[in-house]
């Protein structure tokens, strides 16, 4: 039914004729990319270079981690430096806008082209599913994305990876709306590089019907997804930190960042005992699955269960979602920012779209469709409730500006720890 | 996805001489009932689901699994989430199709080619390129994908993640059709056509131009037909060689969004890939049949060689 | 009258086709070979690929093998379920195909066009839609539960899509059962139908006709289904992430899907995918071989 090749191969034959590939090697080598894209750039001192002592790093031994107890200040790479004040935005521009699926409203991102109508300016979004992949696709240097919506425990690597760009603030005038604490963040002190997005706690959200229970009655409410009551009808994040995290909440630990092997492999046993016990799916989709049924109870972001209502089927009664996270706030808690990426061809016209993220009426339109808030002094938790976007059966999900004193910040790890880190994320994924 | 192709060739054979009844004499009818019924859930079993995709495309609801009434709602008029409105849909429409275009008219002249060479040139060079072929043909996807992903990320090529690098992998991977297609049927058409022709004092380019193409016919527009229609379902070569969301696939769509928040849009963007890809099919039939009419006129030598 | 264009045109006709699968088939496969034994950056883990054969270092192999047969031997069950999966799901797709593919060649007579034409019509119909299908049918509210509740008087609600192994090997099976369709069909249309009655005159029963006769002439076909089928699957990961998206019924596949995306773990996905080439490569090679060879016999 298919080819005759002639004359037949011998296996001898398909050595020789493979062998002629070989010597072409050393011809590929002389074709690497001399340095990867996006790899390591010599780390030099913000402009002045001041006596900073966080700007001053050694090169690139280690990566330092940025903590609420270890703020750090960025070097800026040479050859970096923000762009100059007072340019015009790029005509005609393709604003590449790269997010997870479903965290921006798409009627913000019109609103913006209509805004800046006189630059044409076209906004493309495209999507990644978590955020080692997004790395990956930056630094592969493949497309030019101008703008992330990206997690701090990637900071480091962002800046040392020669991948992000220090803001210009005159474009930003719209972060003085911010809460003070955001205009200052531990994770990039002096938002030299990053404007906040949202912040959220994560929790677990179900829908009441399909799950009578109170959750957060119980004892440990994490306990939940080791119970065999729930088998196949759960599902936790599709992200590495998140459930690691969750693990060793629920095991008694605090430390959501811990690099101990014998804490590390405690939660490796106790994510590999819950596969058996409960079957979850591993999905960030809880948005949708929670509220059409699909699935009963999921770990979730705050403004998962605010969102699911929009996706609720007709005729179900919003509510009926429901949200817990640690009411002492001593739960994960985050935020994400937004930055401009080094390789986009619109830096101008990039500081322009954070600048109108941060802009009241935009942030709150973002908010009624997302379901995160935005950190805004405008925004109050109480205008929220008030404006309807937070009914009660919700209010859980809203963040207190004080769990940020209390609460476990995912960080960025050192190398060796990410790396354990993923190895017990690849043996979870992979069924145990 | 490979395709067995000669199957498919034979369909379209088959296509010409209906009514074929190839039954023996004499079996008994309970067995042929119990096939044919058999024959009938299975046909319901694979066209049903396929065919509830189709239907929800048109409900005037948000469900996917409720009726809710007959409309063009996610064709046209729905505001955000339409056909017509939702760009990213739009977008991966045009994008699939264009794909399609230009991997399929590069894909057959550069298979016709070396299929064309294969039949005379003899050595070790054709005949391990004609292997390695093969081996594109039933190699798993994703080795090529990862292998093309790795090479576009590590070594200067000239063309990056996107278009480019979707085209030539997906190129890579059907070049086996037009290979394999074209040498079956190069087996059939007798080489003293060919002889004939350079008799009657044609070079050998003008007897190949003058003859044997004319003489593929069938082989290139049935090759032609399936890389086309297996390029619009591809998805693992285009995800991975993919770059941003403007070179998005309606397979990758429906991956993306099937386990989120999918509307009956992208039942609708579905049908419509189903409707491009019946409709290619569709005329490349009526091609083919056209040329089998004409051939059956005049086949004989002589007005071949008159022609040249 | 040979002309001298005529020795050379046939090598400048396949050179760019020479040219092209060299470029990008060869070159690829090679690159992940310097993927697999090369570095990884000690910041980024991103690869650092050795283009050197010489310089080939075999730790990423070290570690896919210590995780398929080692102590802490994770890969294994993936591996263990793919085989599983796609042994079932090859064995249930000869089960349907036969009867159907039978039929369609012996029986079908009048409808004999239109029964093919439908059998084709999943290769045009794309494979994602037809995933897509059958999330919405499997949905908790979905068609298949209101018939098995007879329209929810039976309380028997099942959660098709969370990580059911049912459903995704069900899903292997409707994906690519008609590749298996084609080729069986191709193999029983060749029987000729008076060596069946030959067979009949001589006074074979039913079975022993089948078993003597139509199995034995069936064999290329089986084979040729069967390799397209099981080739593809073993390299499968979005059936798996379209009907279950659980880690419960990961497949080879899924591992080196999730592999490619993390730092540090390209190696091991393209170590992986090095495994998988190695197994299949005999098959591969023999199906490209016994192709040329029925193409001979034909």
């Amino acid at each position: 039914m298919a080819d005759r090749p002639r004359p037949p191969i011998s296996r001898r034959r398909l050595l020789q004729a493979s062998a002629l590939g070989v010597p072409g090697a050393w011809v590929l080598s002389s074709c690497a990319r001399a340095q990867p894209l996006g790899s390591p750039a010599p780390a030099a001192s913000a402009g002045g270079g001041s006596a900073s002592a966080a700007a001053s790093l050694p090169p690139l031994t280690e990566i330092p981690i940025a903590s609420p107890q270890n703020p750090v200040k960025w070097p800026i790479n040479p050859g970096n430096e923000p762009i100059t004040s007072g340019l015009e935005p790029e005509m005609n521009a393709t604003l590449r806008v790269y997010n997870y699926p479903d965290y921006v409203y798409k009627r913000v991102l019109k609103d913006f082209q209509a805004e800046y109508a006189d630059y044409n300016v076209k906004v493309e979004l495209s999507t990644f599913n978590d955020l080692p992949e997004a790395l990956t696709k930056i630094r592969s240097g493949s497309v030019p994305f101008d703008v992330g919506f990206l997690t701090y425990n990637y900071m480091g690597k962002l800046v040392y990876g020669d991948l992000i760009r220090p803001l210009n603030h005159d474009y930003i005038p719209n972060i003085s709306d911010v809460w003070e604490e955001f205009q200052n963040p531990f994770y990039d002190q002096g938002w030299q590089y990053t404007v906040p997005y949202t912040i959220y706690t994560t929790g677990i959200g179900w829908r009441h019907d399909l799950i009578s229970e109170d959750i957060g009655a119980r004892a440990n409410p994490y306990d939940v997804f080791w119970d065999t009551k729930y088998a196949g009808a759960i599902a936790v994040l599709d992200d590495d930190r998140e459930v690691i995290a969750m693990t060793i909440l629920r095991n008694g630990g605090t430390d959501v960042n811990s690099g101990d092997p014998a804490v590390l492999g405690q939660t490796r046993d106790s994510m590999l005992e819950m596969l058996s016990v409960s079957q979850p799916r591993v999905t960030i989709t809880g948005y949708t699955d929670i509220p059409e049924g699909t699935m009963s109870l999921s770990q979730c972001w705050s403004g998962d269960m605010i969102t699911g209502q929009y996706y609720l089927p007709e005729g179900v009664d919003p509510g009926l979602l429901r949200y817990w996270s640690p009411p002492t706030g001593q739960g994960v808690i985050g935020n994400d920012f937004l930055c401009v990426l080094k390789g986009g061809e619109n830096p101008v016209m990039a500081h322009h779209f954070l600048n109108y993220m941060l802009k009241s009426e935009v942030a709150m339109k973002n908010l009624s469709f997302v379901g995160y808030q935005p950190p805004l002094r405008s925004l109050t938790p109480e205008a929220m409730v008030a404006d309807g976007l937070l009914p009660a059966n919700l209010a859980g999900a809203i963040v207190k500006p004080e769990w940020f004193q209390v609460g476990y910040p995912l960080l960025e790890l050192p190398v060796a720890v990410e790396g354990e880190y993923q190895a017990i994320w690849q043996q979870f994924k992979s069924g145990g | 996805m490979t395709v067995s192709p000669a199957p498919a060739e034979a369909l379209l054979s088959e296509a010409q001489e209906p009514g074929r009844d190839r039954a023996p004499r004499g079996m008994s009818g309970a067995r042929a009932h119990g096939l044919a019924a058999i024959t009938a859930v299975y046909l319901l079993w694979s066209l049903v689901p396929v065919a509830v995709v189709v239907l929800f495309s048109f409900n005037a609801g948000r469900s996917r699994s409720t009726w809710q009434g007959f409309s063009l709602r996610w064709y046209t008029w729905d505001p955000d989430g339409s056909v017509i409105n939702d760009e990213s849909i739009r977008n991966a429409l045009t994008h699939t199709v264009l794909l399609a275009v230009i991997a399929t008219a590069i894909t057959v002249p550069l298979g016709v080619l070396f299929a064309l060479a294969l039949d005379r040139w003899r050595g070790r060079l054709p005949a391990g390129a004609n292997f390695l072929a093969l081996i594109t043909f039933v190699i798993p996807e994703i080795a090529l994908a990862i292998g093309l992903l790795f090479m576009v990320t590590y070594l200067a090529t000239p063309f990056g993640l996107g278009t480019t690098a979707q085209i030539i992998g997906l190129v890579t991977f059907q070049l086996a059709y037009p290979i394999v297609i074209c040498r079956a049927r190069l087996l059939t058409i007798s080489a003293h056509y060919e002889e004939a022709a350079r008799d009657l004092g044609a070079t050998a380019l003008g007897a190949v131009r003058r003859v044997i193409l004319p003489m593929l016919f069938p082989a290139i527009l049935v090759s032609a037909i399936l890389v086309f229609a297996d390029v619009l379902d591809n998805f693992v070569l285009v995800r991975y060689l993919s770059s941003d969301a403007s070179t998005e696939t309606t397979s990758m769509r429906i991956y993306q969004v099937a386990r989120a928040a999918p509307t009956p849009a992208l039942n609708a963007m579905a049908t419509i890939i189903l409707v491009v890809s019946t409709l290619v099919i569709v005329v490349g039939w009526l091609l083919y049949r056209r040329w089998s009419k004409r051939q059956g006129e005049s086949t004989d030598l002589s007005s071949f060689a008159g022609n040249l | 009258m040979p002309d001298r264009t005529s020795r050379f045109i046939w090598p400048i006709l396949g050179l760019p086709g020479i040219v092209w699968i060299a470029l990008f088939f060869l070159v690829p496969l090679y690159v992940v070979f310097c993927v697999t034994f090369g570095t990884v950056d000690p910041i980024f883990r991103s690869p650092v690929p050795a283009w050197n054969p010489l310089e080939w270092q075999f730790e990423q192999v070290v570690v896919v093998w210590d995780r398929l047969v080692g102590p802490n031997n994770f890969y294994l069950p993936p591996v263990l379920r793919t085989l599983l999966y796609v042994v079932v799901a090859v064995v249930a797709c000869m089960i349907i195909a036969f009867p159907v593919a039978y039929f369609t060649a012996r029986y079908a007579g009048r409808h004999r066009a239109l029964i093919l034409a439908l059998l084709v019509a999943p290769f045009w119909i794309s494979y994602m839609m037809r995933m897509l299908a059958w999330i919405n049918l499997l949905q908790p509210d979905g068609l298949v539960n209101s018939i098995i509740t007879l329209g929810g008087i039976i309380p028997l609600e099942v959660n098709w899509l969370s990580g059911n192994p049912f459903t995704v090997v069900m899903g292997l099976i409707y994906g690519y059962v008609p590749y298996m369709l084609l080729p069986l069909f191709a193999a029983l249309d060749r029987i000729s139908p008076s060596l069946i009655e030959a067979g009949r005159d001589l006074g074979a029963s039913g079975f022993e006709l089948f078993r003597r006769v139509i199995l034995p002439m069936s064999v290329p076909g089986i084979v040729a289904g069967t390799l397209l089928i099981a080739l593809p699957m073993m390299g499968d990961y979005f059936t798996s992430d379209m009907l279950s998206k659980s880690p419960n019924t990961s497949m080879i596949g899924n591992l080196i899907n999730l592999s490619i995306a993390t730092p540090g773990q390209s190696g091991q996905a393209g170590a992986l995918l090095i495994l998988v080439l190695l197994v299949l490569l005999a098959p591969m090679i023999w199906y490209t071989r016994s192709n040329a060879k029925a193409e001979v016999r034909s």
